[in-house]
């Protein structure tokens, strides 16, 4: 009884010494936290909000990339500005973004050295308690304890899993640890207690790059980065290794064997009336790149469908077929002031790998690209492969990529389509 | 539709019966007074032998017209010493001649010339001697013998039960679900009626301007015609099957539809018409530009500012249909490059 009596006093003294904390920490930095609003010099109004943290003395504030992108990609018709614990709001201007890893950094105008953010120079521990403080939905500054829970897994740019609420408007605000560290930048949620942050490294590399040589122009900075990003996860894709795996005990599709891809299967083998047995295997990158909320990049999805007719003709099965890859799509988002539109060529394509064996296939392909308006060596492109020599079966190969340079989009392309074929 | 200004020549073959050249002598004693509506069709026809005609609404007229507006005894022709004189008889409307280019109402006595029009009330007679002059003999076109196989009764029938069974397998092959009989058929027969609407109201209108509506000559032409299109867009399909993005063929192909609907608007015109060979062509182009260059307008005005699609070419047909060799990776990646500077420039331009 006395040491159950114990343990409870013992629980709730570190509920209170956790609440105590969480109140001091935030009474300290609450100096160093900003809001960060993006006015429309039109109309005067703030159109769209999120929270900061000052990083050094002479007042560069880091955020969210996706904070101040409609200032990135338009700075003619915004302005940025800071509101501070005290009320006040002036005008700051942006020195340096990392579209990748979805951070940026603000200048604001100081008149005497001011306290800041000391970032952290190790990973927390699987656990740990953290704090994230920032300014949700305009409601006011909020501290939110959460516990760290590693980086989220098989991510290819890495986030840290946190678990603890984080909602719109607090991006781009700051997650410390009990010593007032900084660990990483909300970022963003997928609801339930699940947010995912920057990972404080990412923020020291960004700063560090600032102060030795800050960046002439954004726009070139963000070419550089998404140009530097595709470079790493092509070559990735492109020398990892392709494992030769069977659809439906029919086709042959390649398996990208990379963490950070993952796969899932259907089928409509329960759906009796239907005309057609299809299987599909698609595999994507789970992770994107934000430009701005109608331009992404950076994704990649893979797709492979098998097809079987059942109790049709073959000129049936083929205009059903036709049906299914007439209407194939972009995979990312981008509109008419970010992307060209398509050109395509098509063609009747026998890989020479599987020529005169029992695997050889013969393709409808067709590619397809668009480039990129500001970012000049980057394009989208789009492969769909259609075989057309069995009577009664089909294998459709497709994938999209986003954000590509022209040598990697065609050497992921050739040796894509010499991979599919028969079993 | 035909409307012509000019009055008609009466066909050959109206005055063949009576016509025997080689014993004819020219008497202008001898009449031809042609009853005619405003738009100069022939409503019927008199021939008289005798010195004076008189004409009017009176039963003991040598010509009776039942017009309102002309009078019991409206007017009388006179044949004075060789020419015919025209007297009105004080008549309530009055009555005109139209000569070949001029147009007076009678006030006097006046000489009716070969060819002239005279009006009277709101009717007309053409006055014509048996000397008048009639037009060529128009010869066969080699269409006739063609259009004599299609109005054949078992040829339109063959036209109609094949494009039913085309209209029944286009409607198979786009039925996504299990397959019901019924359905197809309802859907064929319904196409055919459909389609059978435009020689009909091809014939409906011939009739109506006077002209024989020949319905089985028109169904059997535009049928035919129907299926010939399906063939040149079976043709099509094949075609763009077989060939890569950059070929010649794709595009020459495309014009055959527009061939043969210039083709099935002439020869319409051609059964349903008596008209100049240059305005046959006129109205059959007009009509194809109007249909082919209405849909493309249609098209273009749908055709969205940008189009976030890809749009490309994704005809896929049966083994049976691939005749084209297939070419290799190097040879489709190489192709393909080419479009990066397309789209860079396309990016660039604006």
């Amino acid at each position: 009884m006395k040491s159950l009596f114990a343990i409870f006093f013992m629980l709730l003294s570190s509920a209170i010494f956790a609440k105590e904390s969480a109140e001091e920490i935030f009474a300290q930095l609450t100096p160093s936290l900003y809001q960060i609003k993006l006015i429309d010099k039109a109309s005067g109004e703030k159109s769209s909000i999120g929270s900061a943290f000052q990083i050094s003395a002479d007042g560069i504030i880091a955020t969210n990339y996706h904070v101040i992108s409609s200032y990135a990609r338009h700075p003619e018709k915004y302005r940025i500005e800071y509101l501070d614990h005290l009320g006040n709001t002036a005008q700051v201007s942006l020195v340096s973004v990392d579209v990748i890893n979805d951070l940026a950094l603000v200048k604001r105008q100081v008149s005497k050295d001011m306290p800041f953010f000391s970032l952290s120079d190790k990973k927390p521990s699987k656990g740990e308690q953290l704090f994230a403080l920032g300014n949700p939905h305009d409601l006011g500054m909020i501290v939110v304890p959460g516990t760290y829970n590693g980086l989220k897994k098989e991510s290819f740019n890495e986030r840290i899993h946190f678990t603890g609420s984080i909602n719109s408007g607090m991006s781009g605000g700051p997650v410390v640890n009990k010593l007032e560290q900084v660990v990483g930048i909300n970022v963003a949620t997928s609801g339930n207690q699940i947010g995912f942050l920057v990972p404080h490294e990412k923020l020291v590399n960004l700063f560090d790059s600032y102060l030795a040589s800050p960046p002439a122009d954004i726009k070139q900075q963000m070419a550089a980065q998404l140009l530097a990003n595709q470079e790493k996860l092509m070559s990735a894709l492109i020398n990892s290794t392709w494992q030769s795996k069977e659809l439906a005990g029919n086709a042959m599709f390649p398996l990208i064997d990379v963490p950070f891809i993952r796969c899932w299967g259907d089928s409509n083998a329960d759906k009796t009336d239907a005309l057609i047995l299809a299987a599909v295997a698609s595999c994507s990158l789970d992770e994107n790149t934000y430009i701005s909320s109608h331009f992404f990049t950076g994704s990649v999805e893979i797709e492979f469908r098998y097809m079987q007719a059942k109790d049709l003709s073959d000129n049936k099965f083929y205009h059903l077929y036709q049906q299914q890859i007439s209407r194939a799509g972009a995979g990312n988002r981008a509109g008419k002031d970010d992307v060209s539109e398509y050109q395509c060529h098509h063609d009747l394509v026998m890989p020479e790998s599987t020529a005169n064996t029992s695997q050889e296939i013969n393709n409808k392909s067709v590619f397809c690209t668009r480039a990129y308006k500001d970012f000049p060596q980057l394009f989208d492109v789009l492969y769909l492969g259609a075989s057309i020599d069995k009577d009664q079966q089909a294998l459709v190969s497709h994938f999209t990529l986003a954000g590509v340079s022209q040598e990697n989009a065609m050497t992921f392309t050739g040796k894509f389509i010499e991979a599919v074929s028969w079993k | 539709m035909e409307v012509t200004n000019k009055i008609p020549e009466p066909e050959a073959f109206e005055l063949s019966a009576e016509q025997v050249p080689s014993t004819r002598f020219t008497d202008h004693n001898e009449i031809i007074i042609e009853e005619v509506t405003r738009n100069h069709k022939l409503l019927h026809r008199h021939r008289l032998k005798q010195n004076n005609v008189s004409i009017g609404r009176d039963y003991n007229n040598d010509i009776i017209l039942t017009d309102p507006h002309i009078c019991p005894q409206h007017l009388s022709l006179n044949y004075v010493q060789g020419a015919w004189q025209l007297a009105d008889n004080n008549s309530v409307n009055g009555t005109t001649l139209e000569s070949e280019n001029t147009k007076q109402s009678l006030s006097e006595q006046r000489t009716v010339n070969d060819g002239d029009v005279i009006v009277l009330g709101k009717s007309q007679l053409r006055i014509l001697f048996s000397d008048h002059k009639v037009a060529e003999t128009v010869a066969f076109s080699p269409f006739e013998s063609l259009i004599d196989i299609v109005r054949n009764p078992i040829a339109v029938f063959i036209s109609i039960a094949l494009f039913m069974l085309i209209a029944a397998n286009i409607s198979y092959l786009n039925q996504q679900t299990a397959i019901n009989i019924s359905q197809i058929f309802v859907s064929a027969f319904s196409m055919s009626l459909l389609f059978a609407l435009w020689p009909a109201g091809v014939a409906l209108v011939s009739h109506l301007t006077k002209h024989d509506p020949r319905i089985l000559a028109q169904l059997g032409i535009s049928f035919s015609f129907f299926i010939l299109m399906w063939l040149s867009d079976l043709l099509e399909k094949v075609i763009s099957f077989n060939s890569a993005s950059n070929s010649m063929l794709g595009i020459v192909i495309t014009l055959l539809p527009i061939a043969l609907a210039f083709s099935l608007f002439w020869l319409n015109s051609y059964i349903g018409f008596h008209m100049p060979a240059k305005r046959r062509l006129f109205i059959a182009f007009a009509i194809t530009s109007l249909l082919f260059g209405g849909s493309y307008l249609l098209q273009y005005s749908k055709k969205p500012e940008f189009n976030p699609h890809p749009s490309y070419n994704s005809t896929i047909m049966a083994p049976p249909f691939l005749l084209a060799p297939s070419s290799n990776v190097d040879e489709f990646v190489e192709q393909s490059n080419k479009l990066f500077d397309k789209a860079s420039k396309a990016a660039q331009a604006d």
